[in-house]
């Protein structure tokens, strides 16, 4: 019984360092573990699959660097799809950081042949979250006069045309934050909405999927590991795959010990009530 | 091991705040208060940006004078650190900032998030999905009804609503776990790929 309730007295540094172990070892030694590919992941890219070469879409790249290993996978295997297929994409960043993990994103397209302007253009950060997104839907060039790079924005040609969300073929997004804003600002527009999410917030976006507000989520790096597998291009969300495995297993093998390691504990508190008792 | 200076530095800094978990520890605090010192520097910076690119540039090359209306009441939201007296006059951006805010979420709140919710939660009752969506519903808002004295069929409701609120806030926090997860294997490729080649590139 004394073992049993020991579970429960682990050191918590002795938990992480485990962790860490769990981690640490299918990344160098990969296991191959079979990556299904969920239906959130599926119909986001057959959304995304229907853009054909020039059209435009607004990306907001609503993530900083904290948040970035979650959701920046997801991101890099859209941009690699969307490139390939010739999209050419508005970047906007609704995060400081936003248009610094734009400028990292776009840098090998940029050396590959991908033109600044024509193919693609970072129109940096806009204050006010919110009404930041409700401003440069109606009126992009009003909200962003110059550009990240100091360029005005009437000047650019991927701009020519393009005075708001009503004039680009979809909005897609990637953020840390909630994505409510995004439904109750753009969905207005008629254009469909993707969005690329952190797990923690996903489950509060499933009823916008589930009412056609959203045309597909990708959630967290499991969705950038499945978006990776359905380009057939395996990238960091791939190679994470077994290590993310194996840490769920050890979490949930360190539950199902800690409610032994409970119940045990309370047994052996009720029997010795039962003892003063008598 | 890398050249490049920049992953040395993040690298030995992602190590020192990682110590915090064995021990606190001088050098995680110098850690924390240089990440919350750039953090604040870089934002300034942008916002010194936006200033430059949204009102001086308007201003000056354009004559746009218009631009001067925000630009004054952003300049307002500093006033307590100005004077003392004149401070009050910071609640005139906030009203600002807090009316426009409510007039754009509130308008299509309603709309998307309400209207838009409701409509699909109406649905044939054709699926094992569509029963548990239509009955996960009604007992969730089972639980939020307080105006009724509670009757034995409210109570089974209110307690089917508890249930269905402890399985989303478990889901949540699954999902919570799965995201930290991420983001420890995000330090892990950092430190044992960018840095010390232990894990191969892809």
């Amino acid at each position: 019984m004394k073992t049993l309730q020991k579970l429960g007295q682990i050191d918590s540094r002795v938990i992480y360092a485990l962790l860490i172990l769990a981690l640490l070892i299918p990344l160098m030694r990969p296991l191959g573990l079979p990556i299904s590919i969920g239906k959130h992941t599926q119909r986001t890219f057959g959304v995304l699959d229907t853009l054909q070469a020039g059209d435009k879409v607004i990306m907001d790249i609503g993530y900083s660097v904290s948040g970035a290993a979650d959701v920046q996978p997801q991101t890099i295997a859209v941009l690699k799809h969307l490139f390939g297929k010739g999209v050419r994409i508005i970047f906007v960043g609704n995060q400081t950081e936003g248009p610094m993990v734009i400028e990292s994103l776009v840098k090998p397209y940029e050396a590959a042949g991908k033109k600044y302007g024509v193919d693609f253009c970072n129109l940096g950060y806009l204050a006010g979250g919110e009404n930041a997104i409700a401003s440069y839907c109606r009126d992009l060039k009003k909200s962003y006069p110059v550009d990240f790079r100091k360029n005005q924005t009437s000047s650019l040609p991927i701009l020519d045309g393009v005075n708001g969300a009503k004039d680009v073929k979809m909005f897609v997004f990637f953020t840390t934050q909630n994505s409510d804003m995004y439904v109750r600002q753009i969905t207005q527009y008629k254009i469909p909405i993707v969005g690329g999410l952190i797990n923690t917030i996903s489950p509060q976006a499933e009823p916008y999927v589930n009412a056609g507000q959203l045309a597909g989520i990708l959630v967290g790096l499991r969705g950038g590991a499945e978006y990776e597998m359905l380009m057939k291009a395996p990238g960091v969300g791939v190679a994470s795959m077994d290590a993310q495995s194996m840490g769920h297993l050890l979490i949930i093998a360190f539950i199902i010990f800690a409610n032994i390691s409970y119940l045990a504990t309370r047994r052996a508190g009720a029997k010795g009530d039962k003892g003063g008792a008598k | 091991m890398s050249a490049d200076p920049v992953i040395w530095v993040s690298s030995i800094l992602t190590i020192i705040g990682f110590s915090y978990l064995f021990k606190e520890n001088e050098l995680y605090r110098a850690v924390e208060h240089l990440y919350v010192g750039v953090a604040a520097g870089y934002t300034v910076v942008m916002g010194y940006t936006n200033v430059v690119n949204k009102v001086w540039g308007p201003l000056t090359k354009k004559g746009q004078y218009t631009v001067l209306i925000p630009a004054v009441l952003g300049f307002l939201l500093f006033m307590p650190y100005i004077s003392k007296s004149l401070g009050w006059l910071r609640r005139l951006p906030v009203a600002v900032i807090v009316a426009i805010g409510a007039a754009l979420s509130l308008r299509t709140a309603v709309v998307e998030q309400f209207i838009g919710q409701l409509r699909p939660a109406i649905i044939p009752l054709n699926s094992i999905n569509n029963v548990i969506i239509t009955l996960g519903t009604a007992v969730t808002l089972c639980y939020f009804i307080f105006t009724v004295k509670p009757n034995p069929v409210l109570k089974v409701g209110v307690e089917g609503g508890k249930w269905v609120i402890m399985v989303t806030l478990g889901a949540a926090f699954g999902a919570g776990i799965m995201g930290r997860i991420s983001l420890l294997i995000g330090r892990l490729f950092l430190v044992f790929q960018d840095w010390i080649p232990l894990i191969k590139k892809v």
